[in-house]
């Protein structure tokens, strides 16, 4: 499944996530193997409660498996020290969630530049360079010195966009990232990722319930109870919509 | 809302009970020390001495309160700020706004109960231990003292009634809840704090007519030590004009502060923070404002006093024997009295800063979601915390330092019968004391938010609730 031209960039193997003890444990997800690719938008679907969040937040060490291995790029996250996942996470992952992304206290501006703040350094000349073009192809020039409150939802999005992608990181993890936006600006989104996969390189994981929002995606995996069903390319929102029916029939 | 969350309250009722039990204990002693003075009473004057013990305690006491009201005011917006989504669900399915705000003053009212009964138990208490170490001391005759003066009900009822009316205006903030609050995944405002014209006008007038006043008894203390009544009426009202403008005059300090403590990610979000609610900081600074300003002003006046003793002290030896142990007893009495107030507000502080954290968890996990580690949170934690202390330590100090040197240049202006400058006695000693108070104050605040905010799960960010 690894090609040479692809080779992935952070993948899992034999995943399992229990949560809660004795009696009434819930097993979230049951033996996952599967591969995030370099420079693809990968898009991570299946019905509520099969696993996606938890899947995600294993693979941006947020959380921690019951079983299985985990890697980012070369390095097995399974093993690392809080401060140690912190400092990957810092450098290595960038995220864009459903609500909830940006500091209230700090300006746009503030906002895109915290990944370099947090690791006590000013973006170099060429890094702001790439966040300036960022900033421009985001529509966000005139909003820098504003604060997340005085934007709507979508333009909130699209800052948590640039902040995401501002450190050039391994990979995206985008939760719901269109979850709390009309269709059209959720649509502005998706298409922002899209380029973001296609014309930058720049390797995405997103987690969602929507077909059309799975439709922007280079490959798409189906979740179910807790397992990998499906790992398919490119599609239209149709097929992954009769996809998702069979799906739930044979349920 | 109708159920009382009492955790919520626990602080309250603490700052209730000590403002209580301080009020009982004092009048209690003085009590004890009026009865003493009659029972030897060779001037005739013990009547007179009792009264000015009372006078002097009711000011102690009226001091406590005062800040003990600010404090509990500022607690009541502060959870008022945490159950916003609450009221707002209420007001949603059809609760009156003033509904609401009543079931909170009716929490105030049962607050201040709880805390003055409390009070009176430890303030008796204490008034007894006090009396009996002073008996077995020798420095007090053994007679049957009673345990409870009636003027004990004064505190008491005042604390009840400080506590109620404190938690009626810090539940101002239920009224401008909205409905809609409820169904809005609408990220938090920084609420912009109502600014009061009003109050900020009544502020500053009192500040002008006040400093014009204590310029004026500076200048009559040129000619006659009479000026340091002008100067008294004067400090009251510009500190008074100070307090209530306290939103204008500490943003500007804290923020000022804020710099020193540098440009990096923790310290500049810290900065941010102890400025998110300008009111709320404000008020919480402004305690400790109170309690530090009164601290120096009396620290500078008397080591003033003990500098001109000291030069007379050269000529006439014999005259100023034990003034010396006077004036420093004088001094560990007064800070040991405001030191009750400066602990109330203390107490302020530690909590405004838990329950701010406690309300920022969504970002607290965003945070270490984006890669801020333990260490880091830490650091903001404690950097906040230090703003706080610092800038009123600041603030309190120049204040106490000018209001100090005002008082002793106008009551000793004339002192050696021709108009001169009085230059300030710098109270190294009680700096000290007040500069590691803070420190430690600074870190005890930080600890509990400290460890509450390094376990919020990353993950917590990213749940929608
Ligand atoms: N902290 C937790 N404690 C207990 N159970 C949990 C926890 N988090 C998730 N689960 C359970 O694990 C399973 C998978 O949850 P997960 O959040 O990954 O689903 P999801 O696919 O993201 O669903 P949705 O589309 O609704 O967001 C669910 O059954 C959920 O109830
Ligand atoms: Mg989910």
């Amino acid at each position: 499944m690894t090609t040479p031209a692809n080779p992935v960039v952070a993948r899992v193997d034999g995943l399992g996530k229990a949560f809660g003890t004795g009696g009434n444990t819930v097993t979230a997800l049951d033996a996952v193997t599967l591969g995030i690719r370099r420079g693809q938008f990968t898009a991570i679907m299946g019905p509520s409660g099969s696993g996606k969040s938890t899947l995600m937040h294993i693979m941006a060490g947020l959380d921690s498996p019951t079983s299985g291995r985990v890697w980012l790029g070369d390095t097995e996250i399974t093993r690392l020290s809080d401060t140690d996942l912190t400092l990957l996470r810092r450098r290595r992952v960038g995220f864009v969630f459903q609500a909830f992304n940006l500091v209230p206290t700090l300006d746009i501006a503030g906002n895109i530049v915290l990944p370099f703040e947090l690791d006590g350094r000013r973006p170099s000349a060429d890094e702001q360079a790439w966040i300036d073009g960022l900033i421009d192809s985001l529509g966000l020039r005139e909003r820098l010195r504003h604060r997340p409150h005085q934007l709507s939802g979508g333009q909130q999005q699209r800052v948590a966009i640039a902040r995401a992608l501002a450190p050039r990181p391994d990979l995206v993890f985008a939760d719901e990232p269109t979850g709390n936006l009309d269709s059209r600006t959720g649509r502005e989104v998706l298409a922002l990722l899209a380029t973001a996969a296609r014309g930058y390189g720049q390797s995405i994981a997103m987690v969602t319930h929507d077909p059309v929002a799975a439709s922007y995606a280079d490959r798409i995996l189906f979740l179910a109870d807790g397992r990998l069903v499906e790992d398919r390319t490119r599609s239209s929102a149709e097929e992954i919509s009769s996809f998702m029916l069979a799906m739930e029939r044979a349920a | 809302m109708s159920r009382l969350s009492v955790r919520d309250h626990l602080p309250s009722v603490l700052v209730a009970t000590i403002s209580s039990a301080f009020g009982v204990a004092l009048l209690g002693v003085t009590g004890v020390i009026g009865t003493a003075a009659e029972e030897d009473d060779a001037t005739g004057s013990s009547g007179t001495v009792g009264l000015m013990l009372q006078i002097v305690a009711a000011v102690f006491i009226v001091i406590a309160m005062y800040v003990a009201a600010i404090v509990t005011a500022n607690t009541f917006a502060t959870i008022i700020a945490g159950r916003t989504r609450t009221i707002a669900l209420l007001r949603l399915l059809g609760s009156s706004a003033s509904a609401q705000r009543r079931a909170v003053a009716r929490e105030g009212l049962l607050v201040g109960l709880a805390g003055a009964a409390l009070g009176l138990l430890l303030g008796a208490g204490a008034t007894f231990l006090l009396t009996r170490i002073g008996i077995a001391l020798g420095a007090l005759p053994d007679l049957a003292y009673p345990l409870v003066d009636a003027s004990a009900g004064l505190p008491v009822a005042a604390v009840v009634l400080t506590t109620w009316l404190a938690s009626w205006v810090g539940s101002r903030r239920v009224l401008t809840v909205t409905p809609l609050q409820a169904l809005g995944s609408a990220q938090e405002r920084s609420a912009a704090d109502a600014a009061r014209p009003a109050r900020t006008v009544t502020g500053l007038v009192l500040v002008i007519v006040g400093l014009a006043l204590v310029g004026f008894g500076v200048l009559v203390g040129l000619v006659t030590p009479f000026g340091v009544f002008l100067g008294l009426i004067g400090g009251v009202l510009s500190f008074t004009g100070l307090v209530a403008g306290s939103t204008w005059l500490m943003p500007p300090a804290l923020r000022l502060v804020g710099r020193l403590f540098g440009q990096g990610a923790a310290a500049r979000l810290a900065a941010e923070n102890a400025l998110r609610y300008p009111e709320r900081s404000s008020r919480t600074a402004i305690g400790l404002v109170i309690g530090i300003t009164l601290i120096t002003m009396f620290g500078v006046g008397i080591a003033t006093f003990e500098r001109i003793m000291r030069e007379a002290m050269a000529a006439e030896p014999r005259l100023y024997e034990g003034t010396q142990q006077m004036l420093t007893a004088t001094v560990v009495v007064l800070s040991v009295l405001l030191g009750f107030s400066a602990l109330i507000a203390a107490i302020g502080m530690v909590n405004n800063l838990s329950l701010s954290v406690l309300q920022r968890t969504r970002e607290l996990g965003l945070l270490r979601a984006l890669g801020f580690t333990g260490a880091q949170i830490r650091r903001m934690i404690l950097v906040e915390s230090a703003q706080l202390t610092l800038a009123a330590l600041l603030v309190g100090v120049a204040l106490g330092a000018f209001y100090g040197w005002a008082g002793a240049q106008s009551l000793f202006g004339a002192f050696d019968g021709s108009p001169g400058v009085v230059l300030p006695g710098v109270p190294w000693t009680l700096l000290g004391v007040l500069a590691i108070a803070s420190g430690a104050l600074t870190w005890i605040a930080s600890l509990a938010p400290s460890r509450r905010a390094t376990r919020v799960s990353p993950v917590a960010a990213l749940a929608v609730d």
